[in-house]
Protein backbone atom coordinates (compact mmCIF):
# COMPACT_ATOMS: atom_id res chain seq x y z
CA UNK A 1 0.00 0.00 0.00
CA UNK A 2 1.34 3.33 -0.68
CA UNK A 3 2.20 5.62 1.94
CA UNK A 4 -0.08 8.40 1.60
CA UNK A 5 -2.69 5.73 1.52
CA UNK A 6 -1.38 4.22 4.72
CA UNK A 7 -0.89 7.93 6.23
CA UNK A 8 -4.28 8.89 5.52
CA UNK A 9 -5.36 5.90 6.79
CA UNK A 10 -4.15 6.21 9.92
CA UNK A 11 -5.88 10.00 10.42
CA UNK A 12 -9.00 8.58 8.89
CA UNK A 13 -8.39 5.60 12.03
CA UNK A 14 -8.07 8.30 14.27
CA UNK A 15 -11.17 10.64 12.49
CA UNK A 16 -13.15 7.73 12.46
CA UNK A 17 -12.42 6.96 16.21
CA UNK A 18 -14.76 8.92 18.72
CA UNK A 19 -11.75 10.64 21.18
CA UNK A 20 -12.44 8.57 24.50
CA UNK A 21 -13.84 5.33 26.52
CA UNK A 22 -17.56 6.39 26.89
CA UNK A 23 -20.07 5.73 29.79
CA UNK A 24 -23.57 6.14 28.40
CA UNK A 25 -25.48 8.44 30.44
CA UNK A 26 -29.21 7.46 30.03
CA UNK A 27 -28.70 4.52 32.01
CA UNK A 28 -26.13 6.18 33.90
CA UNK A 29 -29.47 8.28 35.69
CA UNK A 30 -31.04 4.84 37.14
CA UNK A 31 -27.67 3.86 38.84
CA UNK A 32 -28.50 4.62 42.66
CA UNK A 33 -25.20 6.60 43.89
CA UNK A 34 -21.95 4.76 44.63
CA UNK A 35 -22.65 1.77 42.31
CA UNK A 36 -21.61 2.95 38.85
CA UNK A 37 -19.22 0.07 37.40
CA UNK A 38 -16.20 0.63 37.09
CA UNK A 39 -16.72 4.09 37.64
CA UNK A 40 -17.77 4.23 41.74
CA UNK A 41 -14.98 4.45 44.02
CA UNK A 42 -12.20 4.32 41.22
CA UNK A 43 -13.01 7.55 39.42
CA UNK A 44 -15.82 9.70 40.77
CA UNK A 45 -15.45 11.63 44.26
CA UNK A 46 -18.13 10.59 46.77
CA UNK A 47 -18.63 12.92 49.65
CA UNK A 48 -21.00 15.30 51.21
CA UNK A 49 -21.78 18.33 50.17
CA UNK A 50 -20.61 21.50 52.48
CA UNK A 51 -21.14 24.38 50.28
CA UNK A 52 -23.05 25.28 46.81
CA UNK A 53 -21.97 28.83 45.29
CA UNK A 54 -25.12 28.90 42.45
CA UNK A 55 -23.64 32.01 41.08
CA UNK A 56 -20.07 31.23 39.95
CA UNK A 57 -21.95 27.34 39.55
CA UNK A 58 -19.32 25.55 41.99
CA UNK A 59 -19.88 23.27 44.77
CA UNK A 60 -17.71 22.23 47.42
CA UNK A 61 -17.35 18.54 48.84
CA UNK A 62 -16.06 16.85 51.80
CA UNK A 63 -14.83 13.54 50.12
CA UNK A 64 -15.17 10.28 51.47
CA UNK A 65 -13.49 9.11 48.27
CA UNK A 66 -11.33 10.63 45.52
CA UNK A 67 -9.63 14.42 46.49
CA UNK A 68 -12.19 16.52 48.12
CA UNK A 69 -12.68 20.47 47.48
CA UNK A 70 -14.62 22.87 45.08
CA UNK A 71 -16.11 21.27 41.80
CA UNK A 72 -17.37 23.49 38.81
CA UNK A 73 -20.44 22.46 37.53
CA UNK A 74 -21.31 23.47 34.32
CA UNK A 75 -24.68 23.98 31.73
CA UNK A 76 -23.19 20.62 30.61
CA UNK A 77 -23.54 18.94 33.60
CA UNK A 78 -25.83 16.34 34.16
CA UNK A 79 -27.54 16.05 37.40
CA UNK A 80 -29.26 13.31 38.57
CA UNK A 81 -31.36 12.96 41.81
CA UNK A 82 -30.97 9.66 43.46
CA UNK A 83 -34.04 8.69 44.84
CA UNK A 84 -33.63 4.98 44.93
CA UNK A 85 -33.51 4.81 49.25
CA UNK A 86 -37.41 5.96 48.86
CA UNK A 87 -38.00 3.77 46.21
CA UNK A 88 -38.80 6.41 43.66
CA UNK A 89 -37.33 6.61 40.29
CA UNK A 90 -33.90 8.92 40.26
CA UNK A 91 -35.02 11.74 37.74
CA UNK A 92 -32.77 14.78 36.55
CA UNK A 93 -32.16 18.23 38.46
CA UNK A 94 -30.91 21.20 38.39
CA UNK A 95 -28.40 23.35 40.55
CA UNK A 96 -31.13 24.60 42.77
CA UNK A 97 -31.52 21.07 43.89
CA UNK A 98 -28.03 21.06 45.38
CA UNK A 99 -27.93 21.34 49.05
CA UNK A 100 -25.14 21.60 51.75
CA UNK A 101 -25.37 18.28 53.75
CA UNK A 102 -26.48 16.02 50.89
CA UNK A 103 -24.40 12.71 50.13
CA UNK A 104 -23.21 13.51 46.20
CA UNK A 105 -21.32 11.69 43.71
CA UNK A 106 -19.13 13.39 40.89
CA UNK A 107 -17.77 12.20 37.77
CA UNK A 108 -15.16 14.25 36.10
CA UNK A 109 -15.54 15.60 32.49
CA UNK A 110 -12.18 17.30 33.57
CA UNK A 111 -10.25 16.37 35.87
CA UNK A 112 -7.77 18.94 35.92
CA UNK A 113 -10.22 21.63 35.97
CA UNK A 114 -12.53 20.01 37.99
CA UNK A 115 -15.16 20.02 35.91
CA UNK A 116 -17.91 17.73 36.48
CA UNK A 117 -19.60 15.66 33.80
CA UNK A 118 -22.34 14.79 35.82
CA UNK A 119 -23.28 14.73 39.59
CA UNK A 120 -25.58 12.75 42.07
CA UNK A 121 -27.14 13.72 44.77
CA UNK A 122 -28.59 11.25 47.05
CA UNK A 123 -32.18 12.06 48.65
CA UNK A 124 -33.43 10.89 51.80
CA UNK A 125 -36.45 12.21 52.24
CA UNK A 126 -38.99 13.35 49.54
CA UNK B 1 -41.34 -50.15 0.73
CA UNK B 2 -38.29 -48.01 1.90
CA UNK B 3 -41.03 -45.53 3.47
CA UNK B 4 -41.79 -48.90 5.79
CA UNK B 5 -38.26 -49.62 6.46
CA UNK B 6 -37.58 -45.57 7.25
CA UNK B 7 -40.36 -45.81 9.70
CA UNK B 8 -39.46 -48.65 11.50
CA UNK B 9 -35.75 -47.66 11.78
CA UNK B 10 -36.77 -44.63 13.18
CA UNK B 11 -39.04 -46.35 15.59
CA UNK B 12 -35.82 -48.31 16.39
CA UNK B 13 -33.37 -45.48 16.93
CA UNK B 14 -36.27 -43.51 18.86
CA UNK B 15 -37.20 -46.89 21.46
CA UNK B 16 -33.04 -47.18 21.45
CA UNK B 17 -32.77 -43.72 23.18
CA UNK B 18 -35.61 -43.70 25.21
CA UNK B 19 -33.61 -46.40 26.70
CA UNK B 20 -30.74 -44.96 26.88
CA UNK B 21 -32.01 -42.10 28.48
CA UNK B 22 -33.80 -44.06 31.08
CA UNK B 23 -30.03 -46.17 31.66
CA UNK B 24 -28.49 -43.12 31.78
CA UNK B 25 -27.76 -40.96 35.31
CA UNK B 26 -29.15 -37.73 35.08
CA UNK B 27 -27.47 -34.78 35.94
CA UNK B 28 -29.93 -32.07 35.92
CA UNK B 29 -28.16 -28.08 35.52
CA UNK B 30 -29.28 -27.75 39.13
CA UNK B 31 -27.20 -29.96 40.15
CA UNK B 32 -23.85 -28.10 38.40
CA UNK B 33 -21.51 -26.77 40.70
CA UNK B 34 -21.26 -23.48 39.13
CA UNK B 35 -19.83 -21.68 41.71
CA UNK B 36 -16.34 -22.41 41.18
CA UNK B 37 -15.87 -21.51 37.67
CA UNK B 38 -16.60 -18.07 36.47
CA UNK B 39 -17.49 -18.70 32.91
CA UNK B 40 -20.32 -21.21 34.22
CA UNK B 41 -21.15 -18.97 37.03
CA UNK B 42 -21.85 -16.37 33.72
CA UNK B 43 -23.58 -18.61 31.75
CA UNK B 44 -25.91 -19.53 34.37
CA UNK B 45 -26.86 -16.00 34.94
CA UNK B 46 -26.85 -15.19 31.41
CA UNK B 47 -29.50 -17.56 30.71
CA UNK B 48 -31.18 -17.85 33.74
CA UNK B 49 -31.33 -14.55 35.73
CA UNK B 50 -33.87 -12.40 35.85
CA UNK B 51 -32.59 -10.05 38.37
CA UNK B 52 -35.98 -9.35 39.92
CA UNK B 53 -36.94 -8.05 36.89
CA UNK B 54 -39.80 -8.58 33.81
CA UNK B 55 -38.88 -11.87 33.47
CA UNK B 56 -36.08 -11.37 30.49
CA UNK B 57 -32.83 -12.92 31.07
CA UNK B 58 -29.87 -11.58 28.96
CA UNK B 59 -30.30 -15.37 26.57
CA UNK B 60 -33.94 -13.75 26.17
CA UNK B 61 -32.65 -11.41 23.36
CA UNK B 62 -29.10 -13.45 23.19
CA UNK B 63 -30.49 -17.08 22.46
CA UNK B 64 -28.14 -19.65 21.99
CA UNK B 65 -29.80 -21.58 19.73
CA UNK B 66 -30.12 -18.86 17.25
CA UNK B 67 -26.55 -18.00 17.65
CA UNK B 68 -26.59 -15.41 20.35
CA UNK B 69 -29.12 -12.94 18.02
CA UNK B 70 -32.91 -12.54 17.36
CA UNK B 71 -34.28 -12.78 13.91
CA UNK B 72 -37.85 -13.01 12.61
CA UNK B 73 -38.12 -15.92 12.09
CA UNK B 74 -37.36 -17.09 15.21
CA UNK B 75 -39.41 -14.51 17.37
CA UNK B 76 -42.06 -16.17 15.32
CA UNK B 77 -41.29 -19.73 16.56
CA UNK B 78 -41.87 -17.96 20.51
CA UNK B 79 -44.69 -18.46 22.54
CA UNK B 80 -46.63 -15.49 23.23
CA UNK B 81 -45.81 -15.44 26.90
CA UNK B 82 -42.17 -16.07 26.40
CA UNK B 83 -40.93 -12.84 28.16
CA UNK B 84 -39.57 -11.03 24.69
CA UNK B 85 -42.65 -9.88 24.41
CA UNK B 86 -43.49 -8.38 27.62
CA UNK B 87 -44.79 -5.52 26.19
CA UNK B 88 -47.99 -7.77 24.90
CA UNK B 89 -48.75 -8.62 28.45
CA UNK B 90 -47.74 -6.61 31.19
CA UNK B 91 -49.81 -3.51 31.49
CA UNK B 92 -46.84 -1.45 33.09
CA UNK B 93 -44.93 -1.60 29.36
CA UNK B 94 -47.67 -1.61 26.99
CA UNK B 95 -46.53 1.86 26.28
CA UNK B 96 -43.28 3.45 25.60
CA UNK B 97 -41.41 -0.02 26.36
CA UNK B 98 -41.06 -1.89 22.82
CA UNK B 99 -42.47 -1.69 19.21
CA UNK B 100 -44.26 -4.93 19.31
CA UNK B 101 -44.90 -4.72 15.51
CA UNK B 102 -41.14 -3.87 14.86
CA UNK B 103 -39.68 -6.35 17.18
CA UNK B 104 -41.87 -9.50 15.66
CA UNK B 105 -41.62 -8.38 12.09
CA UNK B 106 -38.30 -6.99 12.02
CA UNK B 107 -36.29 -7.96 14.83
CA UNK B 108 -35.92 -4.86 15.81
CA UNK B 109 -35.50 -3.60 20.36
CA UNK B 110 -36.47 -0.23 20.90
CA UNK B 111 -33.81 1.47 23.07
CA UNK B 112 -33.04 4.93 24.95
CA UNK B 113 -29.26 5.53 24.49
CA UNK B 114 -30.38 9.65 24.15
CA UNK B 115 -31.90 9.66 27.74
CA UNK B 116 -35.37 8.04 28.98
CA UNK B 117 -36.93 11.45 29.12
CA UNK B 118 -39.31 11.43 26.58
CA UNK B 119 -40.09 7.22 26.05
CA UNK B 120 -42.51 8.41 23.10
CA UNK B 121 -40.41 10.05 20.65
CA UNK B 122 -36.95 9.89 21.87
CA UNK B 123 -35.45 6.24 21.10
CA UNK B 124 -34.06 3.97 18.45
CA UNK B 125 -34.53 0.87 17.08
CA UNK B 126 -31.90 -1.66 16.72
CA UNK B 127 -31.30 -4.78 15.76
CA UNK B 128 -29.48 -7.81 18.44
CA UNK B 129 -25.90 -8.01 17.21
CA UNK B 130 -25.01 -11.93 18.10
CA UNK B 131 -22.09 -11.86 21.51
CA UNK B 132 -19.30 -14.16 19.52
CA UNK B 133 -15.88 -13.47 18.86
CA UNK B 134 -15.73 -10.25 21.84
CA UNK B 135 -12.63 -10.99 22.62
CA UNK B 136 -11.55 -10.12 19.00
CA UNK B 137 -14.08 -6.92 18.47
CA UNK B 138 -14.79 -4.98 21.74
CA UNK B 139 -11.09 -3.37 21.98
CA UNK B 140 -10.74 -0.14 20.01
CA UNK B 141 -7.63 2.37 20.61
CA UNK B 142 -10.32 4.95 22.41
CA UNK B 143 -11.63 1.91 24.91
CA UNK B 144 -14.12 -0.76 24.53
CA UNK B 145 -16.84 -0.29 21.82
CA UNK B 146 -20.14 -2.24 23.18
CA UNK B 147 -23.46 -2.33 21.53
CA UNK B 148 -24.17 -1.34 18.18
CA UNK B 149 -22.76 2.03 18.22
CA UNK B 150 -20.41 1.58 20.88
CA UNK B 151 -21.95 3.51 23.67
CA UNK B 152 -23.57 0.67 25.13
CA UNK B 153 -22.20 0.19 28.69
CA UNK B 154 -22.99 2.86 31.56
CA UNK B 155 -20.26 3.35 34.51
CA UNK B 156 -16.59 3.23 32.47
CA UNK B 157 -18.42 2.37 29.17
CA UNK B 158 -16.70 -1.39 29.23
CA UNK B 159 -17.88 -5.16 28.50
CA UNK B 160 -18.16 -5.74 32.37
CA UNK B 161 -20.25 -2.90 32.85
CA UNK B 162 -22.49 -3.41 29.59
CA UNK B 163 -25.15 -5.68 31.95
CA UNK B 164 -26.27 -3.22 34.15
CA UNK B 165 -27.27 -0.95 31.48
CA UNK B 166 -29.12 -3.69 29.91
CA UNK B 167 -31.29 -4.95 33.31
CA UNK B 168 -31.87 -0.89 33.42
CA UNK B 169 -32.75 -0.92 29.42
CA UNK B 170 -34.59 -4.57 28.92
CA UNK B 171 -35.28 -6.23 32.34
CA UNK B 172 -37.59 -3.41 34.37
CA UNK B 173 -41.20 -4.21 35.65
CA UNK B 174 -42.02 -0.85 35.33
CA UNK B 175 -41.04 2.45 33.22
CA UNK B 176 -39.57 3.89 36.47
CA UNK B 177 -37.01 2.00 36.51
CA UNK B 178 -36.55 2.16 40.46
CA UNK B 179 -33.52 -0.21 41.48
CA UNK B 180 -35.06 -2.45 44.06
CA UNK B 181 -38.29 -2.05 42.85
CA UNK B 182 -38.83 -2.86 39.28
CA UNK B 183 -35.35 -4.97 39.04
CA UNK B 184 -32.08 -5.19 41.09
CA UNK B 185 -28.58 -4.55 39.78
CA UNK B 186 -26.16 -7.10 39.60
CA UNK B 187 -23.50 -6.88 41.57
CA UNK B 188 -20.09 -6.61 41.34
CA UNK B 189 -18.94 -10.60 41.39
CA UNK B 190 -22.33 -10.81 39.03
CA UNK B 191 -20.80 -8.42 35.89
CA UNK B 192 -17.32 -10.26 36.03
CA UNK B 193 -18.63 -13.40 35.67
CA UNK B 194 -21.23 -12.45 32.97
CA UNK B 195 -18.11 -10.50 31.22
CA UNK B 196 -16.11 -14.05 31.46
CA UNK B 197 -19.15 -15.75 29.63
CA UNK B 198 -19.64 -13.75 26.93
CA UNK B 199 -15.67 -13.37 26.04
CA UNK B 200 -15.40 -16.88 26.63
CA UNK B 201 -18.16 -17.37 23.38
CA UNK B 202 -16.84 -18.30 19.37
CA UNK B 203 -13.88 -17.40 18.38
CA UNK B 204 -11.04 -15.87 20.03
CA UNK B 205 -8.60 -15.19 17.59
CA UNK B 206 -8.22 -13.59 14.65
CA UNK B 207 -8.38 -15.60 11.04
CA UNK B 208 -4.93 -15.32 8.52
CA UNK B 209 -6.14 -14.58 5.65
CA UNK B 210 -6.13 -15.76 2.79
CA UNK B 211 -7.26 -19.29 2.99
CA UNK B 212 -6.66 -21.92 0.97
CA UNK B 213 -9.56 -22.36 -0.19
CA UNK B 214 -11.21 -25.06 -2.66
CA UNK B 215 -14.21 -23.45 -4.30
CA UNK B 216 -13.18 -20.98 -7.13
CA UNK B 217 -16.37 -18.06 -6.43
CA UNK B 218 -15.38 -18.29 -2.52
CA UNK B 219 -11.67 -17.88 -3.76
CA UNK B 220 -12.44 -15.03 -5.96
CA UNK B 221 -14.65 -13.43 -3.19
CA UNK B 222 -11.78 -13.48 -0.87
CA UNK B 223 -9.21 -11.98 -3.50
CA UNK B 224 -11.87 -9.35 -3.77
CA UNK B 225 -12.26 -8.93 0.09
CA UNK B 226 -8.52 -8.64 0.14
CA UNK B 227 -7.95 -5.81 -2.48
CA UNK B 228 -7.34 -2.67 -1.35
CA UNK B 229 -8.50 -1.02 -4.25
CA UNK B 230 -11.48 -3.20 -5.31
CA UNK B 231 -13.21 -4.85 -2.35
CA UNK B 232 -11.37 -2.85 -0.04
CA UNK B 233 -13.13 -4.91 2.77
CA UNK B 234 -10.32 -5.78 4.35
CA UNK B 235 -9.49 -1.86 5.50
CA UNK B 236 -12.40 -1.87 8.41
CA UNK B 237 -12.77 -5.90 8.51
CA UNK B 238 -8.68 -6.88 8.59
CA UNK B 239 -8.84 -10.72 8.36
CA UNK B 240 -12.78 -10.64 8.44
CA UNK B 241 -12.79 -9.88 11.56
CA UNK B 242 -14.32 -6.70 13.17
CA UNK B 243 -10.83 -4.45 13.57
CA UNK B 244 -8.90 -2.28 10.83
CA UNK B 245 -5.41 -2.18 9.59
CA UNK B 246 -4.48 0.14 6.83
CA UNK B 247 -1.46 -0.99 6.77
CA UNK B 248 0.32 0.12 9.85
CA UNK B 249 -0.83 -2.70 12.12
CA UNK B 250 -4.50 -3.84 13.43
CA UNK B 251 -6.12 0.17 14.65
CA UNK B 252 -8.87 -1.95 16.52
CA UNK B 253 -12.60 -1.68 16.35
CA UNK B 254 -13.65 1.57 14.95
CA UNK B 255 -16.83 3.06 14.17
CA UNK B 256 -17.70 4.87 11.26
CA UNK B 257 -20.81 6.53 9.54
CA UNK B 258 -21.48 3.66 6.23
CA UNK B 259 -25.10 6.19 5.59
CA UNK B 260 -27.14 2.33 6.46
CA UNK B 261 -29.07 5.01 8.43
CA UNK B 262 -29.65 7.05 5.23
CA UNK B 263 -30.99 4.08 3.37
CA UNK B 264 -34.44 5.36 2.54
CA UNK B 265 -36.63 1.52 1.97
CA UNK B 266 -35.20 -0.43 4.69
CA UNK B 267 -37.59 -3.44 5.23
CA UNK B 268 -38.45 -1.52 8.61
CA UNK B 269 -39.20 1.99 7.44
CA UNK B 270 -41.44 0.67 4.50
CA UNK B 271 -43.80 -0.82 7.65
CA UNK B 272 -44.92 2.52 8.30
CA UNK B 273 -44.10 2.33 11.95
CA UNK B 274 -42.88 4.90 13.50
CA UNK B 275 -38.40 5.10 14.08
CA UNK B 276 -36.64 8.04 15.16
CA UNK B 277 -33.53 8.71 12.94
CA UNK B 278 -30.90 6.77 14.83
CA UNK B 279 -27.68 9.09 15.44
CA UNK B 280 -25.35 6.22 16.46
CA UNK B 281 -22.64 7.06 19.37
CA UNK B 282 -22.67 9.55 21.91
CA UNK B 283 -25.35 12.02 22.53
CA UNK B 284 -25.99 14.02 20.32
CA UNK B 285 -24.46 11.24 18.14
CA UNK B 286 -21.60 11.34 15.27
CA UNK B 287 -23.87 9.25 13.32
CA UNK B 288 -20.88 6.63 13.80
CA UNK B 289 -21.45 2.77 14.48
CA UNK B 290 -19.21 -0.07 15.04
CA UNK B 291 -17.54 -2.48 12.49
CA UNK B 292 -18.82 -5.92 12.90
CA UNK B 293 -17.07 -9.08 12.94
CA UNK B 294 -17.72 -10.77 9.62
CA UNK B 295 -16.55 -14.07 10.27
CA UNK B 296 -20.03 -14.90 12.03
CA UNK B 297 -22.11 -12.96 10.06
CA UNK B 298 -23.66 -15.20 7.43
CA UNK B 299 -25.45 -17.16 10.06
CA UNK B 300 -26.72 -14.39 12.01
CA UNK B 301 -29.06 -12.26 9.73
CA UNK B 302 -30.22 -9.83 9.23
CA UNK B 303 -27.32 -7.23 8.75
CA UNK B 304 -26.51 -3.93 10.13
CA UNK B 305 -28.08 -1.68 13.23
CA UNK B 306 -31.21 -1.48 11.97
CA UNK B 307 -31.74 -5.29 10.09
CA UNK B 308 -31.27 -3.11 6.55
CA UNK B 309 -30.18 -6.54 4.90
CA UNK B 310 -32.06 -9.26 4.88
CA UNK B 311 -29.35 -11.47 3.15
CA UNK B 312 -25.34 -11.81 2.56
CA UNK B 313 -25.83 -10.51 -1.02
CA UNK B 314 -27.25 -7.72 -0.26
CA UNK B 315 -25.57 -6.46 2.85
CA UNK B 316 -22.47 -7.01 0.65
CA UNK B 317 -24.39 -4.94 -2.15
CA UNK B 318 -24.72 -2.38 0.18
CA UNK B 319 -21.44 -1.13 -0.22
CA UNK B 320 -22.38 -0.65 -3.91
CA UNK B 321 -24.86 2.50 -2.61
CA UNK B 322 -25.43 5.77 -3.25
CA UNK B 323 -26.15 5.74 0.68
CA UNK B 324 -22.20 4.15 0.95
CA UNK B 325 -20.35 6.29 -1.54
CA UNK B 326 -22.28 9.77 -0.55
CA UNK B 327 -21.64 8.66 3.44
CA UNK B 328 -18.38 9.74 5.23
CA UNK B 329 -17.07 6.39 5.58
CA UNK B 330 -17.57 5.92 1.58
CA UNK B 331 -16.07 9.39 0.57
CA UNK B 332 -12.88 8.55 3.25
CA UNK B 333 -12.56 5.20 0.54
CA UNK B 334 -13.02 7.40 -2.70
CA UNK B 335 -10.08 9.76 -0.99
CA UNK B 336 -7.85 7.70 -0.73
CA UNK B 337 -9.07 5.64 -4.43
CA UNK B 338 -6.47 6.96 -7.60
CA UNK B 339 -9.65 7.31 -9.30
CA UNK B 340 -11.85 8.55 -6.72
CA UNK B 341 -14.07 5.60 -6.50
CA UNK B 342 -15.38 4.39 -3.45
CA UNK B 343 -16.77 0.77 -3.73
CA UNK B 344 -17.66 -0.19 -6.76
CA UNK B 345 -18.61 -4.30 -7.62
CA UNK B 346 -20.28 -5.40 -10.69
CA UNK B 347 -23.35 -8.50 -9.73
CA UNK B 348 -20.43 -11.27 -9.78
CA UNK B 349 -18.26 -9.75 -7.25
CA UNK B 350 -21.01 -9.04 -4.87
CA UNK B 351 -21.77 -12.52 -5.28
CA UNK B 352 -17.87 -13.41 -4.60
CA UNK B 353 -17.78 -11.64 -1.47
CA UNK B 354 -20.70 -13.12 -0.30
CA UNK B 355 -19.65 -16.81 -1.14
CA UNK B 356 -16.02 -15.84 0.81
CA UNK B 357 -18.02 -14.58 3.94
CA UNK B 358 -20.28 -17.88 3.53
CA UNK B 359 -17.61 -20.19 3.45
CA UNK B 360 -15.79 -18.87 6.41
CA UNK B 361 -18.81 -18.80 8.48
CA UNK B 362 -19.35 -22.49 7.48
CA UNK B 363 -15.51 -22.87 8.47
CA UNK B 364 -16.14 -21.40 11.67
CA UNK B 365 -18.86 -23.47 12.41
CA UNK B 366 -17.45 -26.62 11.68
CA UNK B 367 -14.34 -25.81 14.20
CA UNK B 368 -16.78 -25.30 16.95
CA UNK B 369 -18.78 -28.31 15.84
CA UNK B 370 -15.73 -30.25 15.73
CA UNK B 371 -14.68 -29.29 19.36
CA UNK B 372 -18.22 -29.82 20.71
CA UNK B 373 -18.00 -33.70 19.38
CA UNK B 374 -14.49 -33.88 20.67
CA UNK B 375 -15.51 -33.08 23.77
CA UNK B 376 -18.18 -35.37 24.61
CA UNK B 377 -15.34 -38.70 23.03
CA UNK B 378 -14.59 -40.55 26.56
CA UNK B 379 -17.12 -38.85 29.09
CA UNK B 380 -18.76 -41.50 30.23
CA UNK B 381 -21.84 -41.41 31.78
CA UNK B 382 -21.15 -39.00 34.56
CA UNK B 383 -21.11 -35.97 32.36
CA UNK B 384 -24.17 -37.05 30.54
CA UNK B 385 -25.97 -33.71 30.61
CA UNK B 386 -23.13 -31.70 29.68
CA UNK B 387 -22.92 -34.23 26.80
CA UNK B 388 -26.18 -34.09 25.27
CA UNK B 389 -26.01 -29.98 25.64
CA UNK B 390 -22.76 -30.05 23.43
CA UNK B 391 -24.10 -32.48 21.01
CA UNK B 392 -27.01 -30.84 20.04
CA UNK B 393 -25.00 -27.45 20.04
CA UNK B 394 -22.76 -29.24 17.53
CA UNK B 395 -25.61 -30.39 15.33
CA UNK B 396 -26.63 -27.11 15.70
CA UNK B 397 -23.74 -25.37 14.34
CA UNK B 398 -22.52 -27.81 11.86
CA UNK B 399 -26.11 -27.72 10.69
CA UNK B 400 -25.74 -23.71 10.51
CA UNK B 401 -22.50 -24.62 8.56
CA UNK B 402 -24.21 -26.67 5.50
CA UNK B 403 -27.63 -24.13 5.70
CA UNK B 404 -25.21 -21.07 4.87
CA UNK B 405 -23.79 -22.93 2.12
CA UNK B 406 -27.00 -24.08 0.40
CA UNK B 407 -28.64 -20.95 0.76
CA UNK B 408 -26.64 -19.93 -1.85
CA UNK B 409 -25.83 -23.27 -3.61
CA UNK B 410 -22.23 -23.29 -2.37
CA UNK B 411 -20.71 -26.42 -2.23
CA UNK B 412 -23.43 -29.38 -2.99
CA UNK B 413 -21.60 -32.00 -1.59
CA UNK B 414 -20.11 -30.35 2.05
CA UNK B 415 -23.77 -29.23 2.36
CA UNK B 416 -25.00 -32.64 2.01
CA UNK B 417 -22.29 -33.97 4.11
CA UNK B 418 -22.95 -31.35 7.01
CA UNK B 419 -26.99 -32.32 6.99
CA UNK B 420 -26.08 -35.68 7.38
CA UNK B 421 -23.28 -35.00 10.36
CA UNK B 422 -25.92 -32.72 12.34
CA UNK B 423 -28.26 -35.69 12.10
CA UNK B 424 -25.63 -37.98 12.96
CA UNK B 425 -24.84 -35.37 16.32
CA UNK B 426 -28.46 -34.91 17.23
CA UNK B 427 -29.14 -38.58 17.29
CA UNK B 428 -25.95 -38.84 19.16
CA UNK B 429 -27.04 -36.56 22.11
CA UNK B 430 -30.54 -38.70 21.95
CA UNK B 431 -28.65 -41.65 22.32
CA UNK B 432 -26.70 -40.96 25.76
CA UNK B 433 -24.34 -42.75 26.89
CA UNK B 434 -24.64 -45.08 23.81
CA UNK B 435 -24.48 -42.26 21.61
CA UNK B 436 -20.48 -42.00 21.06
CA UNK B 437 -20.25 -44.03 17.96
CA UNK B 438 -22.75 -41.60 16.30
CA UNK B 439 -20.94 -38.81 17.20
CA UNK B 440 -17.72 -40.45 15.75
CA UNK B 441 -19.32 -40.90 12.39
CA UNK B 442 -20.57 -37.41 12.14
CA UNK B 443 -16.67 -36.10 13.03
CA UNK B 444 -15.69 -38.53 10.11
CA UNK B 445 -18.81 -36.67 7.70
CA UNK B 446 -17.86 -32.70 8.87
CA UNK B 447 -13.85 -33.77 8.34
CA UNK B 448 -14.94 -35.18 4.87
CA UNK B 449 -17.38 -31.69 4.41
CA UNK B 450 -14.27 -29.64 5.74
CA UNK B 451 -12.18 -31.51 2.93
CA UNK B 452 -14.54 -30.32 0.44
CA UNK B 453 -14.49 -26.52 1.37
CA UNK B 454 -10.66 -26.07 2.58
CA UNK B 455 -6.64 -27.40 1.52
CA UNK B 456 -3.71 -27.12 3.27
CA UNK B 457 -3.32 -28.60 6.34
CA UNK B 458 -5.89 -30.62 8.72
CA UNK B 459 -7.57 -27.50 10.37
CA UNK B 460 -8.46 -28.93 13.96
CA UNK B 461 -7.68 -25.99 16.31
CA UNK B 462 -8.32 -23.44 14.24
CA UNK B 463 -8.92 -21.86 10.75
CA UNK B 464 -5.64 -20.12 11.50
CA UNK B 465 -3.92 -23.68 10.52
CA UNK B 466 -5.30 -23.61 7.13
CA UNK B 467 -3.23 -20.70 6.15
CA UNK B 468 -1.74 -20.55 2.38
CA UNK B 469 1.74 -21.58 2.47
Amino acid sequence: MKQSTLLAGVLAAFLASPPLAYGQKAAEQFIPLGQSPGLSGKQTLIGRIEAVDRLSGSITLAGETGKPGQVRVTPATHIWLDRSLLQLANVSGGMADLIPGQRAEIKFADANRREAEWVKVELTAP
Amino acid sequence: MNRQWDVNRRRFWLALGLIAALLTPWQGAAAVDVGHDLVARGRHLFFHETFAGNGRTCGTCHPAENNYTLDAAYIARLPATHPLFVAEFQPALKQGFESPRLMREFGLIRENLDGFDDLDNRFVMRSVPHVLAMTTSVHSPAGPRTGWSGDGAPGDGSLCAFAMGAVIQHFTRSLQRVPGVDFRLPTDAELDALEAFTLSLGRQQELALPLPLKGAQARRGQAIFLDNHLGKCNLCHSNAGANADFGAGNLGNLSFDTGVENLPETPARLSGERIPHDDGFGTPGNGQFNTPPLVEAADTPPFFHNNAAQTMEGAVGFYNSEAFNQSPAGRLLASLDAKGVGIHLDTGQVEAVAAFLRVINALENIRQGDALLRATFGNGSFAYAQNREDLAQAAKEIGDAGRVLSQAGLHPRAADLLRESARLAQWAGYLGIFGEPLAQRALAQLDAARAELIGGTTVVAGLEQGREP
